[in-house]
């Protein structure tokens, strides 16, 4: 991807703070950001190098074990540790580009330990970025606990475990300036930051995504466009109005969301700069008593030379296109237009804003660029976006939860 | 995004003691919310107090312990904080209040004000520290110097008063607590450590990833536009043409000049190179890139102006098509949108995140791209009104120096013959106190 700097220099970001503080939540966001924008990234944590040691009984979590009487389990863990480690080394000594380290990093010495096993074993230039998550509200560590971990617990309680914690909590040594570190504190989700020696363009976005990060589960629906007089010449691209018929889609859709939303005004509501975006937005809109912002980052991609075309035209006039393309779809470039990386990029702040978002989102566009949108939410990897099936008529509601993103699909007829 | 919550008032104040940079940020939050298309304005207590009761202020006046004086600069703070109030009220987005606000009753009493004044208006405090006494030092060197508190004194003399008059706040310095309540940001060392506390929104989050990468260093900024291309020649817009003749002459021309720019290696390798995606582009930055053994990296997001359905033809084929659109477009060149293309407008929002990346960078910078583009780059460092932008003058075979200082941007133009490779030297330099001194009475902005 020539858009953003291949960097020279591998990054490690390595997550600090005692559990429950949400580690493994911002390290699941942060890695699915940096594959999504092009980077390729990878978690290496306790519970990961578990899964890849055979000889381990994978009944118990060990991630979860932080008994700190239990001598057994802190060694294992301290060897999961380890092995996490050895992991990463290897990934960015190949092709990895970023590695995030989720494993024992609670005390000075584990820290020291942890930079001294980079600098010994990886021999390419590097830099390391260190996240510290701190909470000090109890309601929010129950809601963490709650979230994430109950589901896994076997026999323990919740009692139990956060006595546990504040055990671990007595050896618990918070980043100081003393370490020659660079790093960034995130207080009580976002409430407070700080941010020590950020040095760097990677990190430096990875700082202004974190501090757009929030643990509210809300609603986001994407919508596209409705059917527009285009789609009845099967004509790509262009800038048509909508037909009669997208019209009373668009109400259909708009009635939908009256029921949905139950007259909740506070929606972040986008769209493109596009006449079949703009109108159903606002016909939407109108019934919710909302103004959608309209903006130029969600028009369609740019087919290029291809534009105003039927797909039985471009076939007849560009076959080496159809071809090129065939071969690679997620690079393949639009001759004057634009590929699925070029919209990624310019969808990138959208996403930002939708992230920043405590309310329901509401995102009305176009095929290819719900598709990079969706695959933000849902894909592992950016290959999948031109696969993705994104009908027309249907919202689709995603919820992002903790580790995962709940999807449902509902057709408006 | 201009488009987000415009409805939004926000009141920006700075804290810090003097010669910490807070003029520096404001101007630069100033200059990045102008530029984003909302209606800012800096407003500085030191002017006011300047107009009000005269620039002969020794570090005397500044004696916490001098009632007179404390009420004098009490009342010209009041003022510019009703000024701003004023100006968020007629149709303002962005209000600056820079002064030096260090006391934590100071900063109650305007909260509260600012508060009151609106329904939802958002506060966000900036403080700035420093205990490097160099920076602090440099700082005076620069910016104080030919302030117009000294233009009687001689430098020595006003580095020592200036220097007591640091001491004078530094007595009843208060630094921001979180129990104050206040959405703040706080800059230590120019950057080194930042803390960020209770900071929500659209606006403020943007200003907080800005706040992150600014700096001081002086760095130059090298902007050219690709060499004469084919379209150029037969005077049509857009397209994606390669070099002419003269084009390729002045990629060579303009390698030597870099070569010669940068001699050492370890220089070479840490200039930023952008260019833009287009074959006049690529294919001028090639040329460049061989000679330096450094490597470009080609933005889209460089890309020369989409003139749409006009692409290809020449303007005076678009006068005769499309007489409405060529008519608007002289009319209104900065909003005008090429239909199914873009607007200057559109460009300026398109090229912020070039702008932040410029910004962040402490290394030379080099863009060889397409003119609209050039314009809005060259507008922003340079800080020219928005609506100069189309016409500003960017013309082919020339390399544009910028080195951005403290409040001014410094500029040099070189131009290249592309056939002789014999260069001409344009020396422009603008200085921002200059130019205010000759402006009829104004104590709201420099």
């Amino acid at each position: 991807m020539q858009q953003y700097k291949k960097t020279q220099y591998k990054l490690i970001l390595v997550l600090v703070g005692l559990p429950a503080r949400g580690k493994t939540h911002i390290s699941y966001k942060l890695n699915r950001y940096l594959n999504w924008i092009g980077y390729k990234s990878e978690i290496f944590s306790i519970k990961g190098a578990q899964q890849k040691d055979a000889q381990l009984d994978q009944n118990i979590d060990y991630e979860l074990e932080i008994d700190p009487t239990n001598q057994q389990f802190i060694e294992v863990r301290q060897q999961l540790s380890f092995q996490a480690a050895q992991q990463l080394v290897t990934f960015l000594q190949n092709e990895g580009d970023i590695a995030l380290y989720n494993g024992l990093t609670s005390t000075k010495s584990d820290r020291q330990k942890l930079k001294s096993l980079f600098k010994e074993k990886l021999n390419l230039e590097f830099q390391v970025f260190w996240i510290e998550s701190i909470c000090d509200d109890p309601q929010v560590i129950l809601n963490n606990i709650n979230e994430s971990k109950l589901s896994r617990f076997k026999e323990k309680t919740i009692d139990q475990f956060t006595n546990q914690i504040k055990v671990l909590a007595q050896d618990y040594q918070t980043l100081e300036n003393t370490e020659n570190i660079s790093y960034i504190k995130l207080i009580n989700i976002g409430k407070q930051v700080k941010v020590h020696m950020l040095e760097g363009y990677l990190c430096s976005k990875i700082v202004s995504f974190l501090l757009n990060l929030h643990a509210n589960n809300r609603q986001i629906y994407l919508v596209r466009s409705c059917e527009s007089e285009y789609h009845l010449l099967d004509k790509i691209g262009g800038d048509p109005e909508l037909s009669a018929m997208g019209k009373q889609h668009s109400q259909q859709i708009g009635n939908y969301f009256i029921e949905e939303l139950k007259g909740n005004k506070n929606i972040t509501f986008f769209t493109s700069q596009m006449k079949r975006g703009i109108q159903t937005a606002e016909i939407v809109g109108d019934k919710l008593g909302i103004k959608a912002l309209k903006t130029k980052n969600l028009d369609e991609i740019d087919y290029g030379i291809c534009d105003g075309l039927t797909l039985k035209e471009i076939a007849a006039k560009y076959p080496k296109q159809i071809k090129e393309r065939k071969a690679n779809p997620l690079e393949f470039k639009y001759p004057r237009g634009e590929s699925f990386l070029d919209v990624i990029h310019r969808v990138e702040p959208i996403i930002y804003e939708i992230e920043r978002s405590r309310d329901p989102v509401l995102v009305v566009a176009h095929v290819a660029v719900l598709k990079c949108l969706y695959a933000y939410y849902h894909c592992n990897q950016i290959s999948e976006i031109p696969n993705i099936d994104i009908p027309i008529n249907c919202v689709i509601k995603l919820v992002p939860i903790p580790y995962h993103c709940l999807e449902s699909r509902v057709i408006i007829k | 995004m201009q488009q987000c919550n415009r409805s939004q008032k926000i009141a920006i104040c700075t804290v810090g003691l003097p010669a910490r940079g807070k003029t520096y940020i404001s101007r630069k939050l100033n200059r990045y919310f102008n530029w984003l298309g909302y209606k800012s304005r800096v407003f500085i207590n030191g002017n006011y107090r300047r107009e009000i009761c005269g620039t002969e202020c020794n570090s005397q006046f500044f004696d916490p312990q001098n009632e007179e004086a404390q009420k004098a600069r009490s009342d010209c703070a009041k003022m510019a904080l009703q000024d701003l109030i004023q100006f968020l009220q007629n149709g303002g987005d962005v209000g600056i209040l820079d002064g030096t606000n260090i006391t934590k009753e100071r900063r109650h009493q305007i909260e509260n004000d600012l508060k009151s004044s609106f329904n939802g208006i958002q506060t966000l405090w900036i403080e700035s520290i420093c205990n490097d006494s160099k920076v602090i030092q440099n700082n005076i060197r620069l910016t104080k110097i030919n302030n117009p508190d000294y233009c009687n004194v001689n430098p020595e003399q006003a580095t020592i008063d200036f220097l007591n008059r640091i001491k004078m706040y530094e007595q009843i310095y208060q630094t921001i607590t979180d129990d104050e309540n206040l959405s703040y940001i706080k800059t230590m060392n120019v950057g080194a450590d930042i803390i960020v506390h209770q900071v929500y929104g659209f606006l403020l989050s943007k200003i907080v990833s800005f706040i992150m990468n600014l700096h001081t260093y002086p760095r130059p900024i090298y902007l050219s536009r690709h060499g004469e291309s084919q379209y150029n020649v037969d005077d049509r817009v857009g397209g994606d043409s390669d070099l002419s003749e003269l084009g390729e002459m002045y990629a060579e021309k303009l390698a030597d000049f870099f070569y010669s720019e940068f001699p050492t290696k370890e220089i070479k390798n840490q200039i930023i190179f952008f260019t833009s995606t287009m074959r006049r582009a690529v294919h001028t930055s090639d040329v460049v890139a061989q000679k330096l053994e450094i490597q470009p990296l080609q933005l889209k997001t460089l890309d020369e102006i989409n003139v749409g359905i006009c692409d290809g033809m020449t303007y005076t084929e678009i006068a005769q098509k499309f007489p409405n659109d060529f008519q608007e477009r002289k009319i209104n060149k900065l909003g005008y949108r090429y239909p199914r293309g873009e607007s200057y407008l559109d460009l300026i929002s398109r090229i912020e995140p070039v702008i932040f990346e410029i910004e962040r960078s402490r290394q030379p910078v080099m863009i060889i791209a397409h003119q609209a583009i050039l314009r809005c780059l060259y507008a922003y460092f340079h800080q020219n009104e928005i609506p100069e932008v189309p016409t500003l003058d960017i013309p082919l075979h020339c390399v544009i120096k910028l080195t951005p200082a403290a409040y001014f941007c410094d500029e040099k133009r070189v131009l290249i013959n592309p056939q002789t490779g014999e260069i001409s030297i344009k020396e422009e330099y603008v200085q921002e106190f200059v130019r205010s001194k000759s402006k009829q009475k104004s104590f709201i902005d420099l």
